[in-house]
């Protein structure tokens, strides 16, 4: 599925501000974004399998809260990330 | 004040007169409004400009900064003449040349847990146009504690967002964000570079809504986030959702005063701050004699412009796969620009068995102005 890359995190993209990416819920989705850009799901998701407090996923522009959110069917993943440039 | 307008006044607004949602009555409760603008800089330079010429009747401008000749690239409302100046009056005396018929008053200081109410308790509509999340926090929550619409931007690189925070049992920009991430865990535009024009996009965004709020037209950017991607020009709009666990508007707030805005915000810091590394302190370990692995993590092209002596280059998208390329046991410093790039990689080496790693805070900016001054940077 389609996954939109903040600003933030285009780094470990190559800079791309969108990328493929596949799984059956969030967690393998972000596992499956972390094999093809190393070190993207530390960015992300802490210590404790939480997602982070300045990010924000949306499936389907549906807020995912928790990492077994399940995608089947889903089309488009948005990444959001806390900005604070002025 | 009286809001009704003067012949020049009805003139100057004949283009909104003309609009039948704003007319007249939407002209009178502009000029009899009162908006505060924090930050100055790349959002506040459009939106200062359009409040002025919309007719806003007071405006409070409030920055601490000077001017310096790499904000001309986006923050329209000075000139090359301004560069050293303070950027709040300069920004004023501006606004005031634009439409003379309005207020603009500023205060040359940081907006800080001292000073925010007094400064905030008489407007209207806050517009957050600031530039690091510290105060982005402190204006959210003395928003929420005196019940003020927030409107909220935020650019970096190629993108921005925009909100409308804390109106009408809304939910705040804690309810999205409920803490700060530590402040170089997220680069700023002053590391990362923004495309000038991004500032302008997201200011006016910020701009348009505040004349809605206070005309009372449209549908407020309440429980809404506009994502702007401008290389793709994509516009989006995400739902935001008043969060009943929210620190500071939920059912159970624990912040109930900016004190307490306060500690929340630099709890992140001080779990940092026994892995920082201060230029000075770096020298004088160096002069000592101190076997320290420094560690370079920014990209190929700024080690190009210059580089800390016997330092390891990897870059920091690299360092997931060349963690073997580093000792584990050595004393580590970490550096980039200025000091974000760094904090991440140290965080990704601690999470990998590196247990000696510092970050030299203020990267190689801080070496070059408090070590070396012929290092560019």
């Amino acid at each position: 599925m389609q996954v939109l890359i903040p600003s933030p995190l285009r780094s470990y993209t190559q800079e791309k501000n969108e990328v493929a990416a596949e799984g059956d819920s969030l967690a393998e989705l972000l596992q499956n974004l972390e094999q093809n850009y190393p070190g993207i799901r530390f960015r992300m998701i802490d210590e404790q399998d939480r997602i982070r407090q300045h990010i924000k996923i949306y499936v389907d522009k549906v807020l995912a809260e928790r990492l077994a959110y399940p995608l089947q069917g889903s089309k488009l993943v948005q990444i959001v990330c806390a900005l604070s440039g002025g | 004040m009286n809001s009704s307008l003067s012949e020049s006044e009805l003139q100057r607004y004949s283009r909104h007169l003309l609009l039948p949602e704003f007319g007249l009555a939407g002209q009178e409760r502009v000029k009899g409004a009162h908006v505060a603008v924090i930050g100055a800089g790349g959002l506040g330079s459009p939106l200062i400009l359009y409040l002025a010429a919309a007719g806003i009747g007071k405006i409070t401008v409030v920055d601490f900064d000077l001017v310096e000749r790499s904000n001309l690239q986006r923050q329209i409302i000075y000139i090359d003449e301004n560069v050293g100046q303070p950027k709040a009056a300069q920004a004023a005396a501006r606004a005031m040349e634009l439409n003379p018929d309005v207020q603009v008053h500023y205060l040359n200081c940081r907006l800080d847990v001292q000073n925010a109410f007094s400064i905030l308790s008489p407007c209207d509509v806050v517009v957050d146009g600031s530039d690091n999340f510290a105060t982005r926090y402190l204006v959210n929550d003395a928003c929420v504690l005196l019940n003020k619409p927030n409107v909220h931007g935020a650019i970096y690189r190629f993108e921005g967002q925009a909100s409308v925070f804390s109106f009408a049992d809304g939910p705040c920009y804690r309810c999205l964000f409920p803490e700060p991430p530590s402040e170089d865990s997220v680069p700023n535009c002053a590391e990362a570079g923004v495309l000038g024009v991004m500032a302008g996009v997201i200011g006016c965004i910020q701009a348009t809504e505040t004349i809605k709020l206070i005309s009372g037209i449209g549908t407020p950017l309440k429980g809404k986030l506009l994502l702007y991607d401008a290389l793709s020009m994509r516009f989006d709009t995400l739902p935001i959702k008043k969060n009943p666990d929210c620190p500071i508007c939920g059912s159970n707030p624990v912040i109930k005063t900016l004190e307490e805005s306060l500690i929340s915000c630099r709890g992140k810091d001080n779990e940092m701050d026994a892995k920082i590394i201060s230029a000075t302190e770096l020298q004088n370990e160096l002069k000592a004699g101190k076997q320290l692995l420094l560690l370079d993590v920014r990209t190929n092209e700024e080690v190009a412009l210059s580089k800390l002596p016997n330092s390891k280059h990897i870059p920091l998208p690299e360092l997931p796969m060349r963690t073997a390329e580093i000792d584990n046991k050595a004393d580590i410093v970490v550096y980039c620009k200025s000091g974000g790039r760094s904090m991440r990689a140290m965080q990704f080496l601690n999470e990998h068995g590196f247990d000696k790693v510092r970050n030299l805070t203020g990267g190689i900016t801080a070496w070059a102005q408090d070590v070396d001054r012929d290092v560019r940077v």
